[in-house]
């Protein structure tokens, strides 16, 4: 379910059988990885948007979280999302990104980090990006199922 | 002037008569169209879309087509593609289905759970429906899958409206 007025309404409504939570990282700057950044954004846009589309009932899709690529303490972060996720009931709470960086804070999160390279959709065809996109999709749909039955 | 037939009173009368009447169905006419505007307007829905789908490639076995469309939708026009399960039924006729799970929406593939074959299954809850599209008992769906209005133009498949399923 999405983060808009109506499916949060279905969300709740439905609470005991949305036991995940997805929240895509999306690294900001405006410096030399700009370009690169933006990119990632919309790779990450439409990823999650397919991934939303095949798993609905069972997971919660949260805005993008935005954060400076420098300058911003990803500690800090981490320390608020562990104090609000003890609110909210999820069983599983996966983090997805295609910033490399977080690898280096996988212990500390709390849930799942699902690491995935972006793909530059800009400079393929459209035929060649929609195949790709749909193995990236796949991918991701097999490793949270695999989360789910273990 | 031996033959008066219209008098000046009856001629004004004529002419006020005439251009009231006119003004009078000027007011009308846009109050009744706005009215009855929804019969009026050309369903724009009940158009079928063409998919890349040769109907005479369909067999017994249900397979994925996808078709892609216009959706305008609030703020945001963009280009859909959603999927349909499409086979051929022991009678001849193509049955399209919808993959939309109707327990909580999740998208349901075919013959995908190892433990129950040749069922429609949905990874999310675990629901399951038969090939003909309706629910097993005792899995979460409570409803049949919703089935796709099917056309065939030039050996080609074109998918119209979603109804609910017959056997509901």
């Amino acid at each position: 379910m999405k983060w808009t007025y109506k499916e949060i309404g279905m969300y709740q409504e439905s609470k005991e059988y949305v036991d995940s939570l997805i929240i895509p990282m999306n690294p900001i700057s405006f410096g030399a990885q700009m370009k690169q950044f933006s990119s990632m954004h919309e790779f990450m846009g439409i990823l999650m948007m397919e991934v939303e589309k095949q798993l609905k009932g069972r997971l919660l899709l949260m805005p993008g979280l935005t954060y400076w690529s420098e300058g911003q303490e990803r500690a800090d972060l981490i320390e608020i999302w562990k104090l609000k996720l003890l609110e909210a009931d999820f069983k599983h709470v996966f983090w997805i990104t295609s910033d490399s960086e977080w690898k280096k804070y996988e212990e500390q999160l709390p849930g799942s980090l699902l690491w995935i390279p972006s793909i530059p959709l800009e400079h393929l065809e459209e035929g060649q990006a929609r195949q790709m996109m749909n193995d990236q999709v796949r991918q991701m749909l097999d490793m949270l199922t695999q989360s789910w039955n273990k | 002037m031996s033959k008066r037939n219209v008098s000046r009173r009856q001629f004004l009368n004529y002419t006020l008569t005439g251009v009231g009447g006119f003004m009078a169905a000027g007011i009308l006419m846009p109050m009744v169209r706005f009215a009855i505007d929804p019969v009026l307007k050309a369903s724009a829905s009940g158009g079928f879309i063409a998919t890349s789908q040769k109907v005479s490639e369909l067999t017994a076995e249900p397979i994925r087509v996808d078709y892609t469309f216009d959706q305008i939708d609030g703020w945001y026009e963009s280009q859909v593609t959603n999927t349909a399960w499409v086979y051929k039924a022991d009678d001849g006729n193509i049955v399209a289905l919808s993959p939309v799970c109707k327990h909580l929406g999740c998208t349901v593939a075919w013959n995908t759970d190892k433990e129950h074959p040749e069922q429609f299954f949905c990874p999310c809850h675990m629901g399951r429906y038969e090939k003909s599209g309706v629910n097993v008992p005792g899995t979460p769906p409570s409803k049949p899958l919703d089935v796709y209005e099917t056309q065939v133009k030039d050996g080609i498949l074109y998918l119209g409206l979603l109804k609910p399923h017959k056997g509901a």
